[in-house]
């Protein structure tokens, strides 16, 4: 195996402190095969580009008699200053004296005046960063002793030496798993998956050798790799790949990667490797992945989301989640009417303030959630309708959202009934909303619940009519009592003629069907116009009122009281 | 014109000088033309003529550095004599040293 460092193609920076300008250049002559040179012109100057950000200087080549600042003054300054204190310096002179005091002062080594052969100054120099490199690195670090890569604060030591010598450098974290490994060393025994481990630590550092980089095995089998930045990882992936299928024929033991690229430089280590492994992770048992590279912006959404998930115990705890309700307006009369409500939740959360459900309410329904939320609502909604019968004698049928995962669940029937027995309500005070895609997924399965809630007196409205997996057929199956239009119909009704005639067809379609259309997200007097036109019996929409939380509401109830049409 | 032949033949250590420049023939030559075009002797002079020899001293080790390194031994050698008197604060006249380091200066760019 290729010795998996990074000397030869990284070059080091030197700085050269002479205020000659012939003894300058050739000292740059010299070195500029083997080293980044810079120059300064006098200790003062010097001193700058040493503090200077994002350089970092292996090495300083120190002449002693300078205007401005000498390099006595100069050496003392790079040996008591934290930044400097372990950079080498070699000085150069010509007179014993000053190699005694300069040695005391902390000089590393001398070059003479005039120059010795180039080859003796390169020696010097090359011996005495090795000497310091060395010298940083913990004495007790040793390498894998399995895969002869580094262990895991060699390698964390040596990042950060490649850091300070290329700082200029693009770099790349990848962690790299064999999935399912222990499989490997079940079924064949630990030894063949010593070999496996070996081989892939032998083959990453062969083909990632031609730049900048350091391999470590932080765990079991997991590989971890700082190198210089690449594009593609296509290939290494590929080769890789081949080459274990060869040895392993287990199904399901494969190689995954993750690739943090171009890391932030100003980030721990510790932090670049755990985005790199957080994207090797993701694609955990995704066979259609097998190279994953982290996101910013993907991880600080999943991090939000995690949060979410965190918090939601909380948040119903804390009555962070707030009900809000929407009026349904009657528009089949001289004036539109409160007839019914919709529940719709809000988060307000401690730390991320007003949270819209468009962002947790499909989270919750991907990890099912969403049941606790709904749940929640019931029950709120179901206080709100008791509230107001007390409060205003009257009674504001209440719609809350049935999730797919309430409807198989068993207990969905149960905790129904029980909450309207705690609240003294009726079957037809707690409207049921379930939307289409319940049906794609199981629609005999759907019907039966329908049809048993129906039995028990609820009232059921299919949501969103029209938004995706809608099927004609489907109306016809499930005994629905009332449809709601999706508001894209309503947002493009006046578009063009033939989005007019949709909204005229759903409508005829509930008409035939005998159940009424509630047509959502309404807001404009000529579209309330229209739609009483086609003879749509009720409306929900900022038309009429936004979702408001539940005091506001009643400014809407106690205005039905004063026209003397209480809502019985 | 100076050429490598004619500084050999001036006396100066060209092989050496060579091979600090890493045997790069057009580099040495610009470096010598610089100590010719420099201000570092006529530092040096003013110094003496001022009697300020701490100024002195730092010319001429610097000239005497430059020297050294590029192999021009003519020069080097009344340079690194002067520097160390100076080093030492040695009362003496050094109008002498300035005589002899004009001359060689002299034939340098005459070449």
């Amino acid at each position: 195996m290729n010795e998996f460092g990074y000397s030869g193609i990284l070059k080091r920076r030197v700085l050269v402190v002479d205020d000659e300008e012939i003894n300058r250049d050739m000292l740059g002559n010299i070195l500029k095969d083997q080293y980044e040179v810079d120059f300064a012109e006098n200790g003062k100057q010097a001193h700058e580009m040493l503090h200077a950000r994002m350089t970092r200087y292996s090495l300083v080549l120190l002449d002693l008699l300078m205007p401005e600042m000498d390099g006595f003054e100069l050496l003392g300054l790079i040996r008591t200053e934290e930044v400097t204190s372990n950079i080498p310096v070699i000085v150069m002179t010509s007179e014993k004296p000053a190699e005694v005091r300069s040695i005391k002062q902390g000089a590393d080594d001398f070059i003479t005046k005039p120059y010795d052969m180039p080859e003796v100054i390169l020696a010097r120099c090359e011996r005495i960063i090795q000497l310091y490199e060395d010298k940083s690195i913990i004495r007790s670090a040793e390498k894998d002793e399995l895969t002869d890569l580094y262990t895991r604060e060699f390698f964390h030591e040596y990042i950060r030496q490649i850091d300070r010598n290329c700082s200029d450098l693009s770099m790349d974290a990848i962690v790299l798993n064999i999935e399912h490994f222990h499989m490997l060393n079940e079924m064949f025994g630990r030894q063949m998956g010593d070999n496996v481990l070996r081989k892939v630590a032998g083959m990453l550092s062969d083909m990632l050798a031609d730049g900048v980089g350091i391999g470590c095995r932080p765990d079991s089998d997991y590989f971890y790799y700082y190198i210089e930045h690449r594009d593609s990882y296509d290939e290494v992936f590929a080769t890789l790949s081949k080459e274990l299928s060869g040895i392993s024929k287990i199904p399901g033991v494969r190689i995954r990667l993750g690739v943090y690229q171009n890391v932030d430089k100003d980030i721990s280590i510790e932090d670049r490797f755990d985005h790199a492994k957080y994207a090797c992770d993701r694609i955990r048992g995704d066979y259609n992945r097998q190279i994953f590279f982290y996101n910013r912006e993907e991880n600080e959404k999943d991090l939000y989301h995690e949060q979410l998930i965190n918090d939601i115990d909380a948040a119903i705890a804390n009555k962070d989640l707030v009900v809000f309700y929407q009026p349904k307006y009657g528009i089949q009369c001289d004036e539109p009417e409160l007839r019914s409500a919709e529940a719709l939740i809000r988060w307000r959360h401690p730390k991320y303030g007003m949270i819209s459900p468009g962002d947790f309410i499909p989270l919750f329904e991907s990890n099912g959630l969403i049941q606790k939320l709904d749940h929640f609502v019931w029950e709120e909604a179901a206080l709100q309708i008791r509230k107001w019968k007390d409060e205003f004698g009257c009674t504001i049928p209440v719609s809350v959202n049935v999730s797919r995962v309430d409807i198989y669940d068993s207990e969905l029937e149960n905790r129904l009934l029980k909450i309207l027995k705690d609240n003294s309500l009726d079957a037809k005070d707690l409207m049921l909303e379930i939307t289409e895609s319940a049906y794609a997924d199981d629609a005999r399965g759907l019907t039966a619940v329908v049809e048993s809630l129906q039995g028990r007196g609820f009232k059921i409205e299919m949501d969103d009519f029209g938004s995706g997996y809608s099927s004609l057929n489907m109306l016809t199956e499930i005994p629905i009592d009332v449809l709601k239009m999706d508001m894209k119909f309503i947002r493009n009704m006046n578009k063009d003629a033939k989005s007019h005639k949709l909204v005229e067809l759903v409508i005829e379609i509930a008409d035939y069907l005998g159940v009424p259309v509630v047509a959502e997200g309404v807001e404009d007097k000529n579209q309330v116009d229209q739609l009483k036109d086609m003879g749509c019996e009720l409306i929900q929409g900022y038309y009429f009122s936004k979702p408001v939380p539940p005091e506001e509401f009643d400014k809407f109830i106690r205005a039905e009281i004063e026209k003397g049409k209480n809502t019985k | 014109m100076i050429t490598v032949e004619g500084l050999r033949n001036f006396g100066a250590d060209t092989d050496g000088a060579l091979r600090r420049c890493m045997n790069n023939e057009e580099f040495y030559l610009k470096q010598v033309n610089k100590v010719l075009t420099g201000t570092s002797f006529d530092k040096l002079k003013e110094a003496v003529d001022n009697a300020d020899f701490d100024a002195a001293f730092e010319a001429s080790h610097a000239l005497k550095g430059v020297c050294g390194n590029l192999g021009l031994t003519p020069l080097y050698e009344p340079i690194a004599e002067m520097t160390e008197h100076l080093r030492k604060k040695t009362e003496r006249d050094y109008s002498s040293y300035i005589d002899v380091i004009a001359i060689q200066l002299d034939a340098l760019n005459k070449m």
